[in-house]
């Protein structure tokens, strides 16, 4: 399970430090796989299986869509790096030294991937990359109600594996520079 | 509660749509709004609050891609904040910890509905030329409505006793800063679409402070404030945009009933809130009820204003007027049976 959480904060990394579509497909893979893993004993055997599959379709998708790049740290890219490991310890942090009981991977792993993910959408500008945040933001939302310290079931992750395979579909709105319409609508 | 707010904001969404503006788009709005009616209603009957924050995700996600004078990414931002501080605050709710963890989930919590509903501090990116299906307005005043309800619903079962004080001096900290902000934008703000956008956050103050309070009297109050931004100040700012590009402020007696109505002043809906918000402080403690009255005082001139901004309703627009001004009076005069419906 630590293996598993210390994938997840890797691909959440990966997403945040990559600029490229297969860096953030790589990430968005990697971060599948460590959710799906702690999500299975947290009581959400059939979420596990849902979330590794919208979490395979996101990435799929994201691989196939936009320039076949990498871009993993290109220049200018340290404040990120900076904030990956900065959130990595402070999640470990509240994860394993300031709250008890079991479950402490899973602790880390929502904590640093939502706090990552909201960070990477808030610094970002093309539509592409924040996406692919909103898919691994969707993934890490459905496997949350593991948290809680009765079995949660498996809605939470079949809809976070749904928004996550379904928001990769989702063609960006324009931004329109006159106000042609506006004019007109009222509405 | 969340069953009346959503048919209020069904109510609302007829109202627009069948008295609109001859030159409004009716099928987008419609469209648009049923969209939104259908994740709201999907918001009421979710039964966790993880559901809640996911149909939240795709809400913004849906609204982002329309077409706007705002990119697509900015206008994602705050929704994803308020996405990230819900998720947050839930997950130290669930932690085992000390209490300030908790106490902590609890600020975060207040902090993402805030967000979500584009109040003060995270007020959402606001362009007067924008639609409105696409401007923050549907987050102020369609979906924040039934939102905060459910939220304040689902967050009541998971903060501990411990933090429930946190989490209650968090709603009246910031319904305080909302009312005055809010009010006070409303009347000095430069432009009279912005002058609308402000005056919904000084309501959602009122409204915030009643749930904070969290006795009867405090919920009784923010439920029907928020009846009176869905079926009162949404249908009238969206019947005031035509005049408000227009820029002509004009002076007659509609003019001062609409501002009335917009003060809160009785016989209309607001009033019935205000008092028994003040009655509800007051049972709590008293220098409360001593602030919201000061503050109270403030949304005169704004609702003057904004009142003349509203130009002269003809044809449907002045029929639309005229309901939501019966409705208002109606819950204003009688609000018990709103009262017992949502069993307070």
């Amino acid at each position: 399970m630590v293996a598993a959480a210390f994938v997840a904060w890797l691909g959440a990394a990966l997403v945040v430090l990559a600029d490229g579509r297969r860096g953030q497909a790589l990430g968005l893979a990697l971060l599948t796989a460590a959710l799906a893993v702690l999500a299975w004993p947290a009581g959400m055997a059939f979420g596990a299986v849902a979330i590794a599959i919208g979490g395979l379709v996101a990435a799929a998708r994201c691989w196939r869509s936009g320039p076949p790049t990498w871009a993993i740290m290109p220049a200018g890219s340290t404040p990120r790096l900076v904030l990956c490991i900065a959130s990595g310890l402070l999640a470990l942090w509240v994860a394993a030294s300031l709250t008890t009981g079991t479950g402490a991977p899973l602790r880390f792993t929502v904590l640093v991937v939502v706090g990552l993910m909201g960070a990477r959408i808030q610094m970002s500008r093309e539509a592409p990359v924040v996406m692919t945040a909103i898919a691994a933001f969707a993934l890490a939302l459905g496997v949350a109600p593991g948290l809680a310290p009765t079995a949660p079931g498996p809605v939470a992750a079949i809809v976070g594996a749904l928004i996550a395979g379904g928001v990769m579909f989702v063609a960006a709105g324009r931004a329109r520079l006159a106000p042609s319409s506006a004019e007109k609508d009222g509405a | 509660m969340e069953p009346e707010l959503l048919l209020a904001a069904a109510a609302a969404l007829g109202l627009a749509v069948a008295f609109a503006p001859p030159r409004v788009p009716r099928a987008s709005l419609l469209i648009w709004g049923l969209l939104g009616l259908a994740g709201m209603a999907a918001i009421a009957l979710a039964p966790t609050l993880d559901l809640v924050i996911l149909i939240l995700l795709v809400l913004a996600v849906l609204q982002a891609r329309l077409t706007s004078h705002r990119d697509f990414v900015t206008r994602l931002r705050a929704p994803i904040l308020a996405v990230a501080l819900l998720a947050v605050g839930l997950a130290f709710e669930r932690m085992q910890g000390p209490v300030v963890l908790e106490r902590f989930g609890a600020v975060g919590i207040v902090a993402g509905l805030v967000a979500a509903i584009g109040l003060l501090p995270y007020a959402h990116e606001f362009d007067a030329q924008e639609s409105v299906v696409a401007s923050p307005i549907p987050w102020i005043a369609f979906v924040g409505p039934l939102l905060a309800a459910t939220v304040m619903t689902h967050a009541r079962q998971v903060i501990p006793a411990d933090a429930g004080d946190a989490f209650g001096a968090m709603l009246i900290g910031l319904g305080l800063l909302n009312m005055l902000g809010g009010s006070l934008g409303s009347w000095r703000t430069a432009g009279d679409a912005s002058a609308w956008r402000y005056s919904f956050m000084a309501d959602w103050g009122l409204a915030m402070c009643g749930f904070g309070l969290a006795i009867a009297d405090g919920r009784a109050a923010a439920l029907i404030m928020l009846f009176s931004i869905v079926l009162g100040r949404l249908p009238l700012y969206l019947w005031s945009r035509q005049a408000l590009r227009e820029k002509v402020p004009t002076d007659r007696p509609i003019n001062l009933v609409v501002a009335a109505v917009l003060a809160g002043s009785a016989p209309f809906a607001g009033f019935p809130a205000r008092v028994l918000l003040l009655r509800g402080a007051t049972q709590l403690y008293w220098p409360l009820a001593l602030v919201l009255a000061a503050g109270m005082l403030l949304w005169l001139p704004g609702a003057l204003r904004l009142g003349r901004s509203m130009g002269v309703p003809r044809g449907r627009q002045a029929v639309g007027v005229a309901i939501v001004l019966a409705l208002n009076v109606l819950l204003g005069v009688y609000p018990q049976p709103l009262l017992t419906l949502a069993g307070l």
